[in-house]
């Protein structure tokens, strides 16, 4: 008797192998197709020219339009030829774009990073999201995140959290580093820059069929400090934008495809709701907002270690008073009441018997510490003194001179 | 994917260099789905030769969304389809040429496959059109059910029970056989 299982295997094992006659068959008509699809109407000028040149006058009249057109041709040269393409025409170019939509793909992955990108009238990048796929970080699968300004939001679809935080300083800096790579406005700026310091070699490729686009590579000299790297532009020919981006990288004297930056969708406006994933994201997902100035504890003249320690004494102080808004507050991302209330269930803190030390724990994102809390709780009417290894503190992301809860347990 | 993504680009540039791979990639994968579901060496061929033909004519305007394999086995779905439909009757004239078969260096192990293959080949054309489009095209197109669902214009779950059914029917066929 067979099993499915077995017909599965089977029906995967089915292999058929196109013969030589039909691979020459097939590519002959292919190529002749794309061919044909590159010139539209190659295929019906011959026959009409050879119709109406059957006619001696009209042989006549033609060689007449023919002379007429060189001599104009001529006369017009210095006002019709349009300029050799320059990277400065790019520059310019780009500094008319207030939209961008951004697709950076990395060789052996075949989700890309993915961005929207808006700008003020000055070229600055006003706002962004970005969809960061699982393979960049598979402990978070992927991730949504959009910067607006001074104010950042993370949504973790695995973990079913949209973080609201304050925009770190040094945001603005990472964001440039990235936008330098995939933002053709930034991108071709910083071409333009060390090609005049010398470190790379610039080679443009300007087709003479229109159709075609501008190719600018870019080879990345020994002055540089990325003298592996080459890049090859592809320029639109009517609005000088770059549509294409791909990146190569030196290896066994070769340069070997490293990925591509598609741009898309120059100048469509972006609607505003992309930029504000708090109605977005599906019900199931928990919100925490760290933009408020009271989250966490203020350091103040505490050193780290007394910071941590009192960030523990103060959340169990507020469980013991029932006060869960504060004890919420004293997570990293506040835990609203109700919540905190419903974690906490029928436990009733009674009191703190021992907080500390604080241990340094370097698997913490920011500057963070172990801070064992031994308290007596009553459960069902049982009273217990527990000791709780797990709690860990760190300092906010966004506000280090801050301190707060980051996990309860191990 | 990023492979194909770069070809498809090269393409739209008119490069041959890169049509010539995108064939010699998927050309085997196209016409063993293709004769999976029409059953025929010939309009298997058709079907292929159809659909590069057609992807080399729009390549100049081709924008690839989603995974370049995906696209191609679509169309050969959708072609097959046409080609079922035109046919005036359904009987259909098993190919002589035996089914290619893969990997296996021994000669007797090799003759036991062919067999085999031959006789799923025959079950598979027995089956109906809709049941071998849900089977073929998710154990050998690699196509998710969703996918199948939005090709067909039906629900998941529909196409979940034309897969099942379609293997089911396969089984029982080809069980028969053995107890002939």
């Amino acid at each position: 008797m067979r099993q499915a299982e077995d017909i599965k295997r089977l029906i995967k094992k089915l292999n058929d192998k196109t013969s030589a006659q039909m691979d020459k068959r097939v590519l002959g008509d292919v190529l002749r197709a794309l061919e044909e699809s590159e010139q539209p109407s190659a295929l019906t000028w011959p026959n009409i020219r050879r119709t109406i040149m059957k006619s001696p006058i009209t042989k006549l009249a033609a060689a007449a339009v023919i002379i007429t057109a060189v001599v104009l041709s001529i006369t017009l040269w210095d006002r019709s030829t349009p300029l050799a393409y320059g990277i400065e025409q790019t520059i310019e170019a780009n500094n008319s774009v207030r939209y961008l939509h951004i697709k950076n793909f990395t060789a052996g992955e075949d989700e890309p990073r993915e961005g929207w990108l808006e700008f003020d009238q000055d070229g600055q990048v006003t706002k962004v999201r970005a969809h960061m796929p699982e393979w960049l970080s598979p402990m978070d699968e992927s991730m949504v995140i959009v910067w607006k300004g001074d104010v950042e939001q993370v949504w973790n679809k695995r973990k079913k959290v949209l973080a609201t935080m304050k925009a770190k300083d040094n945001t603005k800096e990472q964001l440039t580093a990235f936008l330098k790579k995939v933002d053709p406005k930034t991108a071709v700026k910083h071409i333009y820059e060390l090609q005049s310091q010398g470190k790379v070699k610039v080679e443009i490729n300007e087709p003479t069929d229109k159709a075609e686009p501008i190719t600018m590579t870019v080879t990345y000299l020994p002055e540089s400090s990325t003298p592996d790297k080459r890049k090859v532009l592809y320029i639109d020919p009517t609005t000088k934008l770059v549509n294409t981006i791909e990146l190569y990288k030196l290896k066994d004297d070769e340069y070997q495809y490293e990925g591509m930056i598609e741009l898309d969708d120059y100048n469509q406006p972006i609607d505003a709701q992309l930029f504000d994933l708090q109605n977005e994201v599906p019900p199931d997902v928990k919100h925490f907002d760290q933009t408020a100035n009271d989250v966490g504890l203020s350091q103040g003249q505490l050193s780290d270690e007394q910071a941590a320690t009192e960030v523990v004494r103060q959340f169990f102080q507020a469980l013991i008073a029932e006060d869960y808004t504060r004890a919420g507050k004293l997570f990293v991302l506040t835990m609203p009441a109700n919540q905190l209330q419903q974690h906490i269930g029928r436990v009733k803190i009674l009191r703190i018997v021992s907080i500390g030390p604080a241990v340094l724990n370097p698997k913490l994102e920011t500057k963070g510490f172990d801070v064992p809390c031994k308290i007596e709780l009553e459960e069902n009417g049982k009273r217990n003194t527990p000791t709780l290894e797990g709690i860990k503190v760190q300092q906010l992301r966004n506000q280090p001179e801050r301190w707060g809860i980051f996990s309860l347990s191990n | 994917m990023l492979e194909d993504k770069l070809l498809v680009l090269k393409c739209r540039r008119g490069s041959r260099d890169a049509m010539c791979r995108i064939y010699e990639k998927y050309k085997d994968y196209l016409l063993t789905l293709a004769k999976g579901l029409l059953g025929e060496q010939a309009a298997a061929e058709d079907v292929v030769h159809d659909v590069f033909v057609s992807f080399a004519s729009s390549a100049r305007q081709f924008q690839l969304t989603g995974s370049l394999r995906g696209y191609l086995a679509t169309c050969v779905s959708n072609l097959a389809r046409d080609k079922i439909r035109s046919r005036t009757r359904q009987a259909e004239a098993l190919d002589s040429v035996n089914p290619s078969i893969s990997d296996s260096d021994n000669p007797e192990q090799r003759v036991i496959e062919r067999e085999e293959l031959t006789r799923l080949r025959q079950a598979i054309s027995q089956i109906p059109y809709e049941q071998r489009e849900a089977v073929m095209l998710h154990l050998k197109g690699g196509m998710k059910f969703r996918e199948i669902a939005n090709l067909q214009g039906v629900s998941v779950s529909t196409i979940h029970g034309r897969y099942r059914y379609g293997l089911d029917k396969l089984r029982s066929l080809l069980n028969s056989e053995v107890e002939k």
